[in-house]
This record gives structure tokens, sequence and C-alpha cells, in this order.
């Protein structure tokens, strides 16, 4: 038992967060109030996620147009707006191993184009992989072995508040921790002592090539400049991790992560270091792993006339919905921290958490609410490593159906 | 109750008593029975003229898991048919998916059916992402799976090692870790990658040969491979140890490969894709084949397995646990990417994509030491027939391989286009041997399910699962082998003439040792210490394997009894 649970007074029940990637499982949820609380962490996002369930949760039924059905009408309500779109578009993508997996066979039926909601940050990684390669940790790796984590950008706790505990940071780790931030950035808020802020003036990629090239052992900037002085401590870490939030990333972001991993790649030649980069918020990256292993291309592709067009520029979503490139929306966001349909003049189905029954509402529009995988039905997250899948467990049965099940009753309609 | 007559097929199966004859063969409820000559049934197949085996099984396949995920991600750029993307299935009863060198799931699995193959083992299943490599199979239609996990180079196993000493004092409780880690992974057996090196790999250790420390824990590889080939023998697992060599693909590695055996003490043991590690350091490249010496070894230890790993010529990526070495050839990726990982205390992997090239001096001589192993042992059931997919080669090449192998003149032609120096001086020209057919239906069937455990697949005899290949004889193996006429699963058509039929949920194969719970504690102990997931989202229950595979059926494999228990 970890020193928070005992703390707590009674151990966590094996609970995982699926709120945000790093899928912590070492505290629990106490239901027993109206209002569901934390037990064991102070985690700021997971309390802001949890708010929208127990007591308080909102209640809600499938609609048509604003209008209260029920799901079998709803169902046959998607299906007809499927069936005649010549063009769909599946967005959103907040839910979890099970969902993707009903989702291809119904984008490969209707030739839709998926892409997540954060889609261009996904994209930012991918890109950088398939273009140039990577090295990469996992959390356990960082939190035995690291004795050097340069967070590049910011501190990551404000989006990933468990983010030090993880890295053993204040529990007993010896690694140090230094954050390299614009001179434009605020100090981070709550840091525990001893974490070190290096500044830098420009922006990012200023930054990180700056980074790169003086680790390479490059005559560029200062000699005694604070880069030069990093570079040093990187090359005599034994083991130094790079750690950047994917979801900070401005356009481009992939020349970035590229820079990342060129530092990365020099200090292996002859000490250790990886990238530990931090995102796949909502799903994201679960629906991406879950597409590329069943068809081997990631999202960003549809089954097409002419085959399995993979266009990850050209289906870029926002793209799509601001050329008025597709005929139809598919939204899905079963978490309720996505951000909410876009508000488009296309037929839309959302299925979602019970909280965007708002933003679903108007003609043309069939909103089905589906359970929150580790809230109110078990399934399967990737953390933000890629490597370990947990499993999500249900805190309470919320009667509603899971994406993968209303995903399946559609295409079995538009199959009749 | 439906019945089914193979009439009057030449039934390969040389582990009947009939090993070769033209006969019938029934089918009732997906199993093989002696039908009554004459008796009526619900579909009669006339047979005649074609060759009728045991479904296909690779045992040694990278078919699902993080690093294959990596591997398609990383070769997204060869995920297309020439110039065009690839075409969408023209049966409906197929979805869409590439078939490229790292091909989706859903191809792997047609692709494999369409060529009488039946069962796929994922052989390097990282412990922290086993239940990723189960809902990659149980995505890979058809086909039934299972996985090895990897061990020997999780910092715990090695911590034990370390604290046991030379005299291997607590081996008690390493053997029970390996139980435990078996039975809550769901694995089919135990695979080790580089003794070791993965995790000296993390402490900056760029090499260790069999008898070198790990630098941190003072192991060798040695104590790593002896302990859990004794620890898998006496939890009873039939697959004995799964061994991926140190020094893979250096030059001069048949030393290590020999000492691996030697390490082995009489243990029975699996050495794969050994194409890789028979390497000389003779001649003026410094690079010569050993696949002699490591043929003779292989002759001499009736306890130990192989299989292969041939290289074919062409685009491909190469996915291993083995980061240290991976790291090591990442200079010679084609094209020039690579992608690591060291992972979660566990294991690491390395993708490394590869051109290997007809006119380049090693990669001719690579493929000819795979042929020249495959040709000089002597006995077909220590051999078993991988490209370790897509490391070698992609399975798709193994109908071309088969033809390699039982075909003299066109293994002739083949090496003729090769680097000169190859075509000129290999050993392979000497070689006479050509594989019979009953040699092939052993490496492809009846061994890998005996390697196993699997008592009711890899052959034909009554009780046998309807697992069954049948394909029309010609003298071209290779066109034989490419599309079999018929291909039955459990008793159902899932291919006719290359082309899907019907796509039932394949099966998981697991084992389920025993071991004394106490050890439960220290793992508990060792998952909060370092931040793991926590000891209970560790265990994958039946249930859950259930779900992640899909719903296919659970195929449990019986452990055998053993002194130890």
């Amino acid at each position: 038992m970890s020193a928070l649970e005992s703390s707590a007074g009674a151990p966590a029940p094996p609970w995982t967060c699926p709120f945000c990637p790093l899928l912590c499982d070492t505290f629990g949820v106490d239901t027993a109030a109206g209002a569901w609380a934390l037990r064991g962490s102070d985690c700021h996002r997971a309390q802001a996620a949890l708010a929208r369930f127990g007591a308080a949760a909102p209640s809600a039924a499938p609609q048509i147009d604003g209008s209260v059905c029920d799901l079998d009408a709803a169902v046959a309500a998607a299906a007809r707006i499927l069936a005649a779109s010549r063009q769909p578009l599946f967005g959103g993508l907040g839910t979890d191993v099970a969902g993707a997996r009903a989702l291809y066979p119904l984008a490969s039926r209707t030739g839709a184009i998926c892409d997540a909601a954060s889609g261009p940050v996904l994209w930012h990684g991918l890109r950088a992989l398939q273009d140039r390669g990577g090295f990469t940790t996992t959390l356990a790796e960082v939190r035995t072995r690291a004795d050097l984590i340069v967070c590049l950008g910011a501190l990551p706790i404000e989006r990933f508040p468990e983010f030090l505990r993880r890295c053993g940071v204040g529990e007993g780790s010896a690694a140090q921790v230094v954050v390299v931030q614009s001179a434009a950035e605020s100090d981070p808020a709550s840091a525990p002592a001893g974490i070190e802020i290096l500044r830098f003036e420009g922006d990012l990629f200023d930054a990180a090539a700056m980074l790169a090239a003086q680790v390479a052992g490059r005559a560029v900037g200062a000699p005694d400049g604070p880069f030069a002085a990093l570079a040093a401590r990187l090359h005599a870490a034994r083991y130094a991790v790079l750690v950047y939030e994917t979801p900070r990333l401005p356009a481009h972001g992939a020349l970035f992560v590229e820079a990342v991993n060129r530092v990365v790649a020099t200090l292996n030649v002859r000490s250790r270091a990886a990238a530990l980069p931090l995102g796949g918020i909502d799903g994201a990256s679960t629906v991406n792993a879950v597409f590329t292993w069943l068809s081997g291309l990631p999202l960003r592709t549809r089954a097409a006339p002419g085959g399995l067009e993979h266009e990850p520029l050209r289906f870029d979503a926002q793209h799509l919905l601001d050329d008025h490139a597709v005929d139809a929306l598919l939204w899905i966001a079963s978490y309720g921290t996505e951000p909410a349909p876009p508000a488009v003049d296309l037929p839309r189905i959302v299925l979602g958490h019970p909280s965007f029954a708002a933003a679903a509402q108007g003609p043309a529009t069939v909103f089905i609410p589906v359970s929150t995988p580790g809230i109110g039905s078990a399934g399967h997250l990737f953390r933000t490593d890629g490597v370990v899948l947990m499993p999500l467990s249900s805190i309470r049965d919320d009667g509603l159906p899971g994406v993968a099940e209303v995903l399946g009753r559609i295409t079995r309609e538009l199959g009749a | 109750m439906t019945t089914l007559r193979l009439r009057g097929g030449r039934v390969i199966d040389p582990t009947g008593t009939a090993a070769d004859a033209v006969r019938d063969l029934g089918v009732r409820d997906g199993q093989v029975v002696a039908l009554a000559t004459g008796a009526p049934v619900d579909e009669d197949i006339d047979a005649s003229g074609c060759i009728v085996m045991a479904g296909g099984i690779d045992m040694h396949t990278h078919i699902g898991g993080g690093k294959v995920n990596l591997a398609r991600t990383l070769m997204v750029d060869g995920q297309r048919d020439g110039v065009n993307p690839f075409a969408l299935p023209t049966n409906p009863l197929e979805m869409p998916s590439c078939g490229g060198c790292a091909p989706g799931t859903l191809a792997t699995g047609y692709r494999y059916v369409e060529m009488g193959y039946t069962a796929a083992f994922e052989p390097a299943m990282v412990a922290g992402n086993a239940r990723h490599a189960h809902m990659e199979m149980g995505d890979v239609p058809i086909l039934d799976h299972g996985a090895y996990v990897m061990l020997g180079n999780d910092e715990l196993f090695l911590q034990m090692l370390h604290e046991g000493g030379a005299a291997g004092s607590n081996f008690e409780q390493i053997r029970d870790y390996v139980g435990w880690t078996i039975r809550a992974t769901k694995a089919m057996g135990v695979k080790v990658v580089n003794p070791g090196g993965i995790s000296a790999f993390k402490f900056n250790q760029r090499r260790l040969n069999v008898d070198e420390n790990h630098v941190h824990w003072q192991v060798t590889p040695r104590q790593v491979v002896h302990t859990l080939a004794r620890a898998v023998r006496e939890l009873g697992v039939p697959h004995p140890l799964h061994i991926h060599g140190s020094n893979l693909g250096v030059a001069g590695n048949i030393e290590s490969t020999l000492e691996t055996i030697r390490a082995l003490e009489g243990l029975p043991a699996h050495l794969t894709h050994v194409q890789f590690h028979a390497y000389g350091s003779e001649g003026p490249k410094k690079f010569s084949s050993a696949a002699l010496q490591l043929a003779e070894a292989v002759n001499a230890n009736p306890h130990v397995s192989i299989d292969v790993g041939q290289i074919m010529f062409g685009q491909t990526v190469t996915a291993s646990g083995d980061t240290m070495r991976q790291y090591a050839q990442s200079g010679l990726a084609s094209p020039r990417k690579w992608i690591g990982a060291d992972i979660e205390l566990d294991a690491g992997c390395g993708v490394v994509p590869f051109r290997y090239r007809e006119q380049s001096y090693v990669n001719a001589l690579q493929w000819a030491i795979g042929l020249e192993i495959f040709l000089s042992v002597t006995n077909p059931w220590q051999v078993v027939l991988t490209t370790d997919h897509p490391n070698g080669g992609p399975f798709t090449s193994y109908p071309h391989l088969i033809r390699l192998l039982m075909d003299r003149g066109f293994r002739e032609e083949q090496l003729a286009k090769l680097h000169p120096d190859v075509a000129a001086h290999s050993a392979l020209r000497s070689i006479k041997r050509e594989l019979t057919l009953a040699e092939i239906a052993v490496m492809t069937r009846a061994a890998p399910a005996r390697l196993l455990g699997l008592h009711d697949r890899g052959h034909l005899r009554e009780g046998a699962a309807a697992d069954i290949a049948v394909y029309r004889e010609d003298a071209d193996r290779e066109a034989m082998f490419t599309m079999p006429e018929y291909v039955f699963k459990d008793g159902t058509l899932v291919a006719r003439a290359g082309r899907i039929t019907a796509v039932p949920v394949g099966g998981t194969h697991f084992v389920e040792p025993g071991y004394d719970t106490a050890i439960e504690k220290v793992l508990r102990r060792h998952t909060e210490a370092h931040g793991l997931p926590r000891f209970d989202h560790v265990v994958i229950g039946h249930d859950e394997l259930c779900r992640c595979c899909n719903g296919g059926r659970l195929l449990p494999t019986a452990c055998f009894e053993t002194e130890a228990r």
C-alpha cells in the first residue's frame, strides 16, 4: 500500500482513473456521498472529471432533433444519416479499445474518414516517428532509473497532475528535474522544492534546436550559456529522460519532436537517454493504436473506392469541416472531458457523455448518451507511453449502452 | 452434427501409421473421425489429385503486440501496393487491411489462412504489454493463437538471480515467479531474448557474451538461460524455454550459440531464428557461415529444437525485443530510421527497417546459411520452418521457401543470382538434399504442435481437431503451397482456392502452471515500490482474456507432471 492510500484510512479499490493518459491506479473514488470524491489523491483533473458523475450527474435519454426517443429509434435514425451520406466524418473518438474495435467495421462499411479531436496533436508525434523514428521510455523506467528529468516547455503538472509522483519525485527518487521554459511563461504553480527552471528567450523550436546542437557538440550559442550547461549535464547523466506534453505543441510540432529525438539519439551514442511524450488524451492514442493494428494504417485513413487511403494532412477533421468536404458527422465523446461536438450545419450523430446533450440539440442531430469506460463500464486504454494497456473497471453501472454496443447496432442496421 | 468426407486425397501425416497414403479423411463436428466407407455425409469433397495435410502452425511469427504496431507505424509509407493504396477486398467477408511487410491483423489472418495455416504464435509478448498482445491476436481472424512471455531481462528476475548467488539458493522462488508470470499474462511459454542483455543496455552496457557479467546485477547470460530453462521444465510447461540467444547478427556469434546450448546442461530448449546466430568470422570479409557447426550441435543434442528465421530478399522491417542488438544494427536501417524503447523494468524493443539485397555479400550469405541449416539438421522434428516474420521476411514467402527446400534445381538457380562470392563458394552448392512432403509436414505442422504440447493439432489422426489444408498436387511446390484448394478450421471451410469463405474467431492457447502463491507478496511489494501497475491489474483473468481475444475459445493446454511439483 502506498503512503497515499494509507493516509486516506482505507485501501482504495482497484480503480484506474480514465481521465488522463497516466491512467493512475493507486487512488479510488468515494461514492458514499452525493458528489463523488477522490480518495488518495488531490488530482484536480480527476476531481473535475468526476464532478460530471455521481449524484450530480445529468441523466439523459437518446434524442432525435432534440426530442427524446428510445434507443432503437435513435440507432435507426443514425443509420439513416450514414446511409444517406456520401462522405461521413467520424470525429472526437473519445472511446476505448472496445469502441475502436466496433468503429472500424462501421468506418469500413461507410468509407468514413476518422480523426480524433486531438488529431493535430497526435500527428506531431506520429509524423516525427514516421520520418525519423525515436527512442522512448515508460513510467516505471523513469521512476526507477532516471537521474535527470528534463521537462521541455513546462512542468507538466497542469494537464498531468500526478506526473511527478508517478516519476517518484518527492518519493525517494534521486532524479533531478529541470524545467526548460519560455521566459514569457510564469513559474509552475505548486511545484515541489528542488525543481530547477531554465528559461529561454524565443520560441520552443529554437530552444529545442539549440539544445540539440549543443548536445551534439556543435559550436552554437554561448559556451557559458544555460543550454551548454544543460547539455553537459545530459551527457553526464546515467539515464536522462526528456519529457514534453504533446497538447502544448504549436503548429508544426513534429519539428520540435524531431529535435527532442535528435537529443536522445546523440546521447545514446555514449550514455543512456530516452524521451517520454505525454499525450494521447481522451482515448485518441488508443483508437489510433486499434486502427493501426486492424488495418496497418493509423487514423486519417478511409476505405475509399480506390483502396485504403491514408492522408495525414488532407484528412484533418477540422479542415474537412471548414472545407465542407464531408456531409455527415459522427462524434464520439464518452468521457465527458472531450470538446463538445462541433456546431456544424451537417447531419450529426453524437455518442456522448450525458453532459453533451445540450450541445447535441438542433435539427438533423441524433444524440445517444453512452457509458463512460472506467466509470459506468469496464474497458481498456493505452497509457501515455503506449506500452501498458490498462484495464478500466466500472465504479457503478450507469445503465447506459457502451460505444461498442451502439456502433455495433448501427452497423447491423446499415447491413440490413 | 455435421459430417464431411475428403475423398481420395494423398494424406500426408508423419505422425500416423499411414504417413503417406491415398485415403479418405472423415470429419464430424470439427474433429477428424473414422467414417465407415459409404456412410452418408453432409458434404463429400473429391480430393483426388490433392495433398491433404493438417493446418499449418507457425510457432514464431510477430503478429501482435507493441513492437508490431510500432513497425506498422514506422512503415506507413510501405503500406501501399506499389504506388497505389491497397485495394479494398472484393470479398464481403473481409474488412480492409494492408498487407505490407507489417500487415494489419486482419490481413495477417486472411493471408495465413489462404496459405493453409490455422495457428500462429507471437513469440515476444512483454508482460507489461500482454493485454495489448492478446487484443491484437484476438483481432487476427480465424487463426488460433498464443504467445510466449518474455522473461530474463526483467529487473525482478535478475535481482532474484543475483540474490541467489552462484548456488541458486532461491531457485524455487524464481520458479514460482516464472509460473505466476505465465499464468498472469496467459502465455503459452517463456521466451528469453538476449539473456540479460536488454536490461544491461538500460545500464549502458553495449555487449554481453554468454559468460560476461551484467554490469549491474553481476549475473551472466549462462545463469539466466539455465535458470529459466530449468524453471520452465519444472513447472511442466510443454513448450521448453524459447531462446533468442546472445549476440544476434554478430560475426562469430556461433560461439555464443554453442555456449548457450552448453548452458542448458541437457535441459530441453528451443533456439529461435538460429540463422541470425550461426555466423563465423572467417574469410576475407570476416563473416562466414557456421551453419554446419550449428547443425552438428543440434544433431548431437536431441533435447534442442530450432526454428530457422530464413531471410528473404526485399524490403522488410525487423521488430525485436533485443534493444541492445537493434541499437547496434540501427545504422544499417533502410530506410534510415528506427524506433527503440526501454520498457517498464521488464523488456525493451527495437524496430529497424531492413532491405535484404541479393547483391549484398552479407545478405546473400545469410540466405544461404538459413537454407544450409534446414538441409543439414538430420531430424526434421528438431526444425521448424520460419522466417521470423517479419524480421527475415514476411510469412507470405513460405511457399517460396518450401520450394527452395524441396527443389534443388530451383535453389541453385536462385543461388546463382546472388553476390558472386556467395554463389561460387557457399556450402549450399554441394548440398543435394531435397526435403520431402512428409518432412515439410513435420516442419510446418507436426513438430510445432509437438513442441507446444498441442495434442490435437498438427496431425490428422482420429480425434484431431479438423484443421486441414488440401493442396492441389503441383510439381511447382511454390504454386502448390501458395493456394490450397480447401482450408478447414475446426471442420469449417474457411478458404476455398484463395478466397476466405468464413471468418470464425480463433481460439487462444495458453498454459496455467501451478506455483506457490507466497510469491505474490513479493510481487505486490515490487509493483508498488517501482510504480508499476498495481498487482491486481497485472493479472489477466479468463473473462478478461476472452474479451481481449474477441470472444474466441479459451484453449488451455495441460502442463505435464514433474518431480518438482
